[in-house]
């Protein structure tokens, strides 16, 4: 098991070599005042242009300063400012927190490493960010960042949460082996609370590659039930054809919420598994 | 022991839990093999998908097979079985003592593993706890007590360690042995050669009287023994065509010549026909049968039997060669000598036992040189005298002669000619027959000496010496007064001529023909395979008259003996006839070869069993799944034991620290074969100033005795150094002062010589050094600062006792256009402090220059140039100069040329020849082109700067 600390600063070191996040929050439904720009016109701390004034405008709004200069009337405008609220969940069943022979952490740190990295880079940049399930309220700073850590650390025994009191960006990792059917009970719920949601699946590469020959005894991790195979060499084009399956329908499922699905196997770059993320987080910022 | 058909078992009850197999068999065939574990997370993903092959819940038939095979195996290997097919008849006979007796001499060699299992496999018969008896047939000093009680185990270790000797055995000995020892076995059990001996037949008599007497004989296949060199191999058997192969070897074993033996049927007796040359004849030291082990089957061959090589010095063709001294010589020597003819110089490079000069009067000087050098090393030089020799004698005689011959009877003489007188007691003629009708008519008469008797090896009968000897270093020269042929005497008709010929050169060599005095000691001594070893310490010496009788035993086993008349041999198969024992006791039981054999089986059984169980180990793994994995790891695991026992060290003939190696006379010396090291004049710990001037080149000084002169030579170097770093690309370093006997000379490109005006003669180990260092390629530049008197040229007289025995080249004066005067400026002169001085180097094309570019290694002037080259540590010059600053500039341009020229070679020599060489190049094809002649420039400019 890694040490949370080593996670930290690694989560900390990914985060840097990331381009900053853009997270084009939508406006219209944003309500707390936060340090992000939008890019915008609206509430907010930083200027953002000059825009003639217009009838509807009252009349301290006139920035006489700039208007001075000239014979028309000039409205300052500042940049709209909002904050969001990310939250994460990490599964910690048995079979997730759990490594594979050679491989260096488990999927569970994989995730949490994956998911620090883009809240440590959204809580720069003045989201909200909090572990969904966790009985914390969302917080930002850097503290923000020590708490998620925590949280997912400690993780909800087992439990699947329940939906959050508001509506939040939610980023749930996992590797998603249960039946889709299971799946998609759980997400509902949830899915309806949140349009905006992020499934991040990660996987062992011993459970991409099936590598067993010969007479195996497979067992799940936690004591969750064994199988004994007799020559477990036929079973790999079964086992890969169930896994590809398992993912695109999780897609599917993904895809009819209206959420994204990242997949990351551990060992291969934690870079790009976090640009991946982060590419599919700020997509939500696009579309509004 | 119990025995079941040929087999006797061990511990027969092991056998019972044979009936355990079915037991095991049946737990084996209901167990699978237990698979592997593995954890997998999405396990969940393959629920509801049935596999499509499972491995049966039942063992394979073939695993359980193996598995079964391999558990019968080794419960019948933990009996363990003998396979005894000769044990089967003998269970009903006495239970009680066996006496094992063994043939342990030479002859049992070639067949010695059989003779052991034979033995070995009678331990196996009988009754297991009934004491076991040895006796072995061929003597020791400490023979085994055939009354001595071995227990079976003990046996077999005792047979398994006992070897061959090299000697024969001896039965009645045995016998002897036996009936002292008062010991009365109950059966007897007899491994035997074979082979006749001196009473095979006798003593299996005397045992089968004793008691139930097994024989099993192992008599030797192919060619038993040599019996001599002049006569042949003799085997065993008479039946069928055999052939063989006889090598002859050198000391260390390599085969010169192999010669093939056939024994035609019905023949025991073959002979081997060699073809050798005689330089190779020398090295020859045994023959043996190739392939045959044993004692009997090498013949040591001694300096004794070896052929003499004898060089004949060629006096050139004559008219009448049956007239010719050569001829007689020739005749007399062919029985017993291999001749070689040549001149003197060819005969002596031959290295021969002896050469012979018939009437030479003068021999050249070079030559007379070499037959001095040659017998001092222990060549014999025989003399006949004759005309020529009356006439003129030299020194290489061993008495002074008359200048003139004495002729006895003719005409004009008185005396009657002369017959021979008996040999002196101290001659080595001595014992000779005198033949009574050899006249000697004329002689050479030596000067009447008090030494002259003791050098006399033969005389007439009125006294006068006819053959005389003296010593020269380690050989001999003899003279026979009168000629070989019969021009003076009739001595070359008589069969005593030959007889003194070999006499002569025996003992020219420091032996003794047919000596009988002396003891020879053991040298290398053979063991009983035939394998030469030095002489163990029971080998005891031999009296030179007991060769012939003495048969090889423990105190003299065959080998080689070395004593006052070179080295001996001692051969186990001289003389020997062997047979076979014919006729062997009726009540004596005859064992055949496959009889007396013997198989434990409990070690082959258990092995299989291990062979099975890991045979089904890879099964398992295989059908866990992990022979895949382990796979690479386990072939190369295999890959390097194989490696292992292919790459197994060979014993390195190089890294023997010695040799042996055969001298001419036929004795073998030991050499150490370490590599010769030369060492440098300087060893031990490279002081510090050595590994200065092994990283920085920088030039050196002798120092001398005058301590002011020392300073001047240093300020001089100095003074040139800083010229060279300034001027060119060498940049040496501070100079050294160096003393000629301590320092390391080799590691400076220049030693300056500034001599002072009293100087003591260089010692010698301070000359050997300075001949070192030039020789290896330095270069000694000697400034006797003489130049300073006018009207004298460089004295070099006062050079000649200074430095005596230095290896100085010839030498000349430098001539113009040398490359000496161009190496970097442009020269005229050499200037130091005075000018127009000549300089003096090595003569060009010197054949002896050790450096192969012509650079001179020895320059010799007086101008003084370290003083104009001096300056102090300011750079301000120190000494005044003849012709001022022009010529100190000079000076120092020629110090410039001087260091370029000993560093550069002849490359610079080369680049003052390429303007003209491109010149030339250039003329072939501009011929028609250009009109003008080439005009060659007056002075060959070169690249240096002017």
């Amino acid at each position: 098991m890694t040490p949370a600390a080593d996670l930290r600063s690694e989560a900390e070191s990914l985060a840097r070599q990331l381009p900053g996040l853009n997270f084009k929050a939508e406006a219209s439904e944003a309500a707390h005042i936060g340090s992000a720009g939008r890019r915008r016109a609206g509430t907010g701390e930083h200027f953002w242009q000059y825009r003639r004034y217009a009838q509807e405008d009252a009349a301290d709004r006139v920035d006489w300063r700039r208007s001075a200069k000239g014979t028309e009337l000039f409205v300052r405008e500042t940049e709209l400012e909002t904050a969001r609220t990310v939250l994460f969940w990490s599964d910690d069943a048995p079979g997730f927190r759990w490594k594979g022979k050679g491989d260096l952490r488990t999927k569970a740190e994989e995730a949490q490493l994956l998911m620090l990295a883009i809240g440590i880079m959204m809580s720069k940049d003045g989201e909200r960010i909090g572990m969904l399930g966790a009985g914390r309220t969302a917080s930002f700073g850097k503290k923000a960042v020590a708490r998620l850590a925590e949280d997912l650390e400690r993780g909800t025994h087992g439990q699947f949460p329940s939906p959050p009191k508001s509506a939040a960006t939610i980023i749930l990792a996992s590797d998603f082996y249960a039946p889709l059917a299971e799946w998609q009970a759980r997400l509902a719920p949830l899915a309806a609370k949140c349009p905006e949601g992020v499934l991040l699946a990660i996987s062992a590469p011993i459970e991409e590659r099936f590598p067993f020959e010969g007479r195996t005894k497979l067992s799940r991790p936690g004591g969750e039930g064994d199988r004994i195979l007799g020559r477990a060499e036929t079973m790999r084009e079964a086992y890969l054809r169930r896994f590809a399956e398992q993912r695109d329908g999780l897609r599917r499922l993904a895809t009819q919420m209206g959420w994204r699905l990242v997949t990351h196997t551990v060992g291969t770059s934690s870079l790009e598994g976090a640009a991946r993320l982060k590419a599919q987080v700020e997509t939500f910022g696009a579309k509004a | 022991m119990t025995s079941l058909g040929p087999f006797l078992l061990g511990a027969p009850w092991a056998l019972a839990a044979l009936a355990a197999l079915p037991i095991i068999w049946w737990i084996l065939r209901a167990t699978p093999p237990a698979p592997r574990h593995a954890e997998l997370p999405s396990l969940q993903l393959l629920d509801g998908i049935e596999p499509q092959e499972e491995t049966p819940a039942r063992t394979p038939w073939w695993v359980w097979l193996i598995r079964t095979l391999a558990i019968a195996a080794a419960i019948l290997g933990l009996s363990q079985p003998v396979y005894a097919p000769g044990a089967q008849t003998e269970t009903v006979e006495g239970t009680g003592s066996l006496l094992i007796v063994v043939d342990n001499g030479w002859p049992s060699a070639p067949r010695w593993p059989d003779l052991v299992n034979a033995a070995t496999a009678t331990l196996d018969t009988g009754n297991r706890d009934a004491p076991v008896h040895l006796l072995l047939t061929a003597p020791q000093q400490f023979n085994p007590d055939p009354a001595e009680r071995i227990s079976r185990a003990d046996m077999g270790k005792r047979l398994t360690s006992l070897r061959p000797q090299a000697w024969a055995p001896d039965r009645s000995d045995a016998l002897r042995r036996l009936n002292d020892s008062g010991f009365k076995p109950d059966r007897i059990f007899w491994a035997s050669d074979g082979l006749q001996g001196k009473d095979g037949q006798a003593f299996a008599a005397e045992l089968s009287s004793f008691a139930p007497l097994t024989v099993y004989a192992a008599a030797p296949t192919g060619p038993v023994v040599i019996s001599g060199i002049r006569s042949h191999a003799r085997r065993a058997s008479t039946r069928g065509i055999a052939t063989g192969y006889v090598s002859a070897m050198t000391i260390d074993g390599s085969a010169l010549a192999t010669a093939p033996l056939e024994f035609a049927d019905g023949q025991t007796e073959a002979a081997a026909e060699f073809t050798i040359p005689a330089a190779a004849l020398a090295r020859v030291a045994r023959f043996s049968v190739t392939g045959q082990q044993g004692a009997g089957t090498v013949w040591l061959w001694d300096s004794a039997d070896r052929s003499r090589r004898v060089g004949l010095v060629d006096a050139g063709s004559t008219a009448q060669p049956l007239l010719s001294d050569m001829h007689y010589i020739r005749k007399a020597l062919e029985p017993f000598a291999t001749i070689s003819e040549g001149s003197i110089e060819n005969l002596v490079a031959a290295s021969p036992d002896a050469i012979i000069l018939s009437d030479i009067g003068q021999i050249l000087p070079q030559d007379a040189e070499l037959l001095h050098a040659w017998v001092e090393e222990g060549g014999a030089l025989i003399r006949f005298a004759g005309p020529r020799l009356a006439a003129q004698g030299d020194d290489l005689l061993p008495v002074a002669l008359r200048r003139s011959s004495r002729a006895l009877g003719g005409a004009l003489a008185w005396d009657e000619p002369q017959a021979m007188a008996a040999f002196p007691e101290t001659s080595p003629f001595a014992g000779l027959p005198i033949p009574g009708d050899v006249r000697i008519k004329q002689q050479v008469l030596a000067r009447p000496g008090p030494e002259l008797a003791s050098k006399t090896w033969a005389r007439l009968a009125d006294g006068s010496p006819l053959v005389t000897a003296d010593m020269r270093g380690d050989g001999t020269l003899i003279l026979f007064h009168t000629t070989a042929g019969p021009d003076w005497a009739d001595l070359a008709y008589s069969g005593t001529f030959s007889q003194m010929l070999r006499r002569s050169i025996a003992a020219g060599r420091g032996e003794s023909v047919g000596d009988a005095e002396g003891a020879y000691a053991p040298f290398l001594t053979l063991d009983g395979y035939g394998r030469l070893s030095a002489a163990g310490a029971n080998a005891a010496p031999l009296k030179a008259t007991d060769f012939a009788t003495t048969e090889p035993s423990e105190a003299h086993p065959p080998g080689l003996y070395r004593g006052p008349a070179g080295s001996r041999a001692l051969n186990a198969g001289a003389g020997k006839r062997p047979e076979l024992i014919a006729n062997w006791p009726i009540s004596a039981r005859l064992l055949g070869d496959a009889e007396a054999r013997s198989l434990r089986l409990a070690g082959p059984l258990l092995t299989l069993a291990a062979v099975l169980l890991a045979l089904d180990l890879f099964i398992a793994l295989f059908v866990a799944g992990r022979l895949r994995r382990f796979g690479k790891g386990a072939a190369m695991a295999c890959v390097v034991a194989g490696g292992a026992l292919v790459s197994v060290p060979t014993p390195d003939a190089a890294a023997q620290p010695f040799q042996y190696e055969l001298l001419p006379d036929g004795t073998y010396r030991r050499v150490d074969n370490n590599p010769q090291t030369i060492r440098l004049p300087s060893n031990g710990n490279a002081t510090q100033k050595e590994i200065d001037a092994a990283l920085e080149m920088r030039l050196a000084y002798v120092e001398t005795p005058d301590r002011s002169l020392n300073a001047r030579t240093r300020a001089g170097l100095f003074g040139l150094s800083n010229i060279l770093r300034l001027r060119t690309s060498v940049e040496p370093a501070d100079p050294h002062s160096v003393d000629l006997e301590a320092d390391a000379l080799e590691l400076y490109p220049l030693i300056y010589l500034n001599i002072p005006d009293s100087m003591p003669p260089l010692s010698d180990t301070a000359i050997a050094h300075l001949n070192t260092y030039l020789r290896s390629g330095g270069a000694l530049v000697i400034d006797t600062r003489a130049g300073g008197t006018i009207g004298t040229q460089t004295d070099v007289t006062r050079l000649e006792t200074l430095l005596e025995g230095l290896d100085a080249p010839p030498l000349q004066t430098v001539g113009e256009n040398h490359v000496l005067t161009r190496t970097f400026y442009l020269l005229d002169d050499f200037p130091g402090r005075y000018a127009q001085r000549n300089l003096w180097i090595e003569q060009a094309g010197d054949a002896s220059a050790p450096r192969g570019d012509g650079v001179s290694r020895l320059i010799i002037g007086d101008a003084d140039w370290a003083s104009a080259w001096a300056v102090d540590e300011q750079g301000r010059d120190l000494y005044s100069v003849d012709g001022g600053a022009q010529q100190r500039e000079m000076a120092r341009r020629f110090g410039v040329n001087l260091v370029m020229y000993v560093l550069t070679g002849n490359y610079k020599d080369d680049q003052v020849h390429i303007p003209a060489l491109l010149e030339r190049l250039g003329n072939g094809d501009e011929d028609q082109l250009d009109e003008s002649p080439v005009r060659l420039p007056t002075r060959i400019p070169d690249g240096g700067p002017q």
